[in-house]
């Protein structure tokens, strides 16, 4: 495709390309941003789930803006190696799959939101967790857990 | 060192190698295994720092098997991917300073499990002080410098 392309021309693009430390520098945010974005959804979902029931619900509801903190990070630097090798990256099967899985992640979230509003948050302070909020936790671990896997994957498909 | 070049040599490194989906999904494990450390083991640190009082320490503490899985599964994952090229691993410098972060951050978590953990445990409610801040304020900073290494190895000697 011309546009992808025309990505790789920019100046951007040769800036990462010629000099040496900025493509792992934005690889290594890349990972930093994933411990932050995972590693939090992981948690939240896991104790939606049951996990460690001694912390109560809304501060952990709370670890939210540290799970946006770390998509913009890899927005940001996954854009970047994007541009970098537009060409190579968008006719990859494993990337194509995780950008499917992180849309369908981002759908799961806003139902989360709509899901976890109903009834004025009353669930929070409820003493289990209803079903439909473990079913979305659920399909959250597993589209998350997908989207890192295919990431790896994308060296090797 | 000969022990190195017998390790590449073994049947457990071959394996991991040359078999096509045994790299990537080692690979895979230890980037699963890290979001689980640090989502555990950073939210567990950032509460000593002060962070989310309405979290109870002691509820933190139930976050602890899961930073073990994560350890575990990154041991095994670690050890298979260091089998298959013993001797390169071994030679990196950048290898080595990320094996030192995390015994560092090993002997951090010991610190806190004798001190701020037992007194959560015995009922303590104080609010950690200024020393207890200072080994969990190290640990953040021991585990992203062990990622940035980590990710680094590729690129520097």
């Amino acid at each position: 495709m011309e546009f992808f392309a025309w990505l790789e021309s920019t100046a951007i693009a040769q800036a990462i390309r010629t000099v040496p430390w900025i493509y792992p520098a934005l690889e290594t945010a890349h990972y930093i941003g994933l411990a932050m974005l995972v590693g939090g959804i992981m948690l939240i979902d896991l104790r939606l789930l049951g996990l460690a029931r001694r912390l109560p619900l809304r501060p952990v509801i709370g670890l939210i803006p540290w799970v946006w903190a770390g998509f913009i990070v890899n927005a940001v630097s996954g854009s970047l190696i994007f541009v970098y090798g537009a060409t190579n990256f968008s006719g990859n099967t494993a990337f194509r799959i995780k950008m499917v899985l992180m849309l369908l992640a981002g759908v799961n979230a806003m139902i989360f939101t709509i899901a976890a509003a109903r009834g004025g948050r009353t669930w929070l302070d409820a003493a289990s967790v209803p079903a439909t909020i473990k079913a979305i936790a659920t399909a959250s671990f597993v589209l998350w857990l997908g989207v890192l896997t295919l990431g790896r994957w994308m060296a090797y498909i | 060192m000969a022990f190195l070049e017998w390790l590449q040599s073994t049947r457990v490194a071959s394996f991991v190698a040359e078999t096509l989906w045994a790299y990537p999904l080692f690979e895979t494990l230890h980037t699963l295994g890290m979001a689980l450390l640090i989502g555990a083991l950073g939210l567990i640190n950032l509460r000593i720092l002060g962070y989310k009082r309405e979290l109870p320490i002691v509820g933190t503490l139930d976050l602890l098997p899961l930073a073990w899985l994560g350890f575990s599964v990154n041991l095994v994952s670690g050890l298979a991917l260091f089998t298959s090229d013993a001797v390169y691993f071994w030679s990196s410098i950048t290898f080595k300073i990320k094996l030192g972060l995390i015994v560092l951050a090993g002997i951090n978590a010991f610190v806190l499990s004798q001190s701020v953990f037992r007194e959560a445990r015995a009922g303590g409610t104080a609010a950690p002080g200024a020393p207890a801040k200072l080994v969990a304020g190290a640990s953040l900073v021991l585990w992203v410098g062990a990622i940035v290494a980590g990710r680094l190895i590729a690129y520097l000697p």
